[in-house]
């Protein structure tokens, strides 16, 4: 229902519920206004009297009131259910079972979680992209392009006419420092995923025990 | 009738067992936010100010006891539905169990008093 429609002494009402709610968030903020506001068109026929009008303002209660109930902490907090405990595994290893799509369930469910904070949301999106298949799909990348051709085999020597034994590679070398940083890399690959899994499942519990 | 009991606690033992009573106001069915917060108050003693009754409705529905969908009325503007959840439903029958243990001891002390 159009505000204009209202009782004047309801829009002044609303007006006041308005800017005492200016603190709470803007989500909530917007509920609180529309379910006032339609508890008004309920309660006032179009051309309620002005002691109507007031009786049923009387009822509803000042508006700091209100917005200091609608203020307060959750009084039954959210508990981690199915959609908690499906969202890590479905992060950590559904890219493994089915490519792609399987992290992205993980995703949505993560998402569509009221436990999760949205930091917690962000780490588990973004630590890392696709789970340990993304890990495995680097570390195939990783070996393919380490790949290098070589041949051996026995060759006649056109200098001698003897033959010989022979092997030779284009493989490059790699140094000390390479392999170091490359291992390093291969163990966070598989530990990061692995860490924001165990920081979502404590996260869940945390939740609980402020409940 | 002499005010001598503490106003506080009252508020503070409503508080506390309201929200079980919109959960069992859904048992049988959905309602609307105007409905629900109308049958609440028309019992008296049970709630000092209708609107504080929707932050408390907004606090069920986020902790997943009821879900929401607004609907076209046939007179008016568009209202608000709630009904039980899965996880509503189980609330509400282990709090019913746990009140009429709370409520048998309560008046088991105040029936003695009321004797000696």
């Amino acid at each position: 229902m159009n505000a204009a429609t209202l009782h004047p002494l309801a829009r002044d009402y609303l007006k006041r519920l308005k800017k005492a709610a200016a603190v709470l968030p803007r989500a909530r903020r917007g509920e609180l206004l529309a379910e006032i506001e339609s508890h008004l068109s309920e309660a006032l026929p179009a051309g309620a009297s002005d002691a109507e009008a007031l009786n049923v303002l009387d009822r509803l209660g000042e508006p700091e009131e209100i917005v200091a109930e609608a203020g307060t902490g959750q009084v039954l907090a959210p508990r981690a259910g199915l959609n908690e405990w499906l969202a890590i595994p479905f992060l950590l290893v559904g890219g493994l079972i089915i490519p792609v799509i399987g992290w992205f369930v993980g995703v949505v469910l993560l998402w569509s979680s009221r436990i999760w904070t949205l930091r917690d949301k962000l780490i588990g999106t973004l630590i890392l992209p696709g789970g340990l298949a993304a890990s495995a799909f680097l570390f195939l990348g990783g070996a393919g392009m380490q790949t290098c051709s070589g041949s051996s085999g026995t060759r006649r020597n056109p200098a001698t006419g003897k033959l010989e034994r022979f092997s030779e590679s284009n493989c490059p070398s790699y140094s000390t420092l390479h392999v170091t940083l490359a291992i390093i890399a291969a163990i966070l690959l598989v530990v990061l995923p692995i860490l924001t899994s165990i920081y979502l499942g404590r996260r869940t519990t945390r939740a609980e025990v402020a409940a | 009738m002499q005010r001598i009991v503490d106003q506080g606690t009252l508020s503070q033992l409503r508080r506390g067992v309201i929200e079980y009573c919109v959960l069992a106001l859904l048992r049988d069915g959905e309602r609307y936010g105007f409905e629900l917060v109308r049958t609440l108050s028309e019992v008296p003693g049970m709630v000092t100010s209708e609107g504080t009754l929707y932050p408390l409705l907004s606090r069920l529905r986020r902790a997943g006891v009821v879900e929401t969908s607004w609907r076209e009325s046939p007179s008016g503007p568009p209202r608000r539905y709630y009904r039980l959840t899965a996880s509503g439903r189980s609330v509400l029958e282990a709090f019913s169990g746990e009140w009429v243990s709370f409520r048998n001891a309560v008046d088991h002390f105040l029936e003695q008093e009321k004797a000696v």
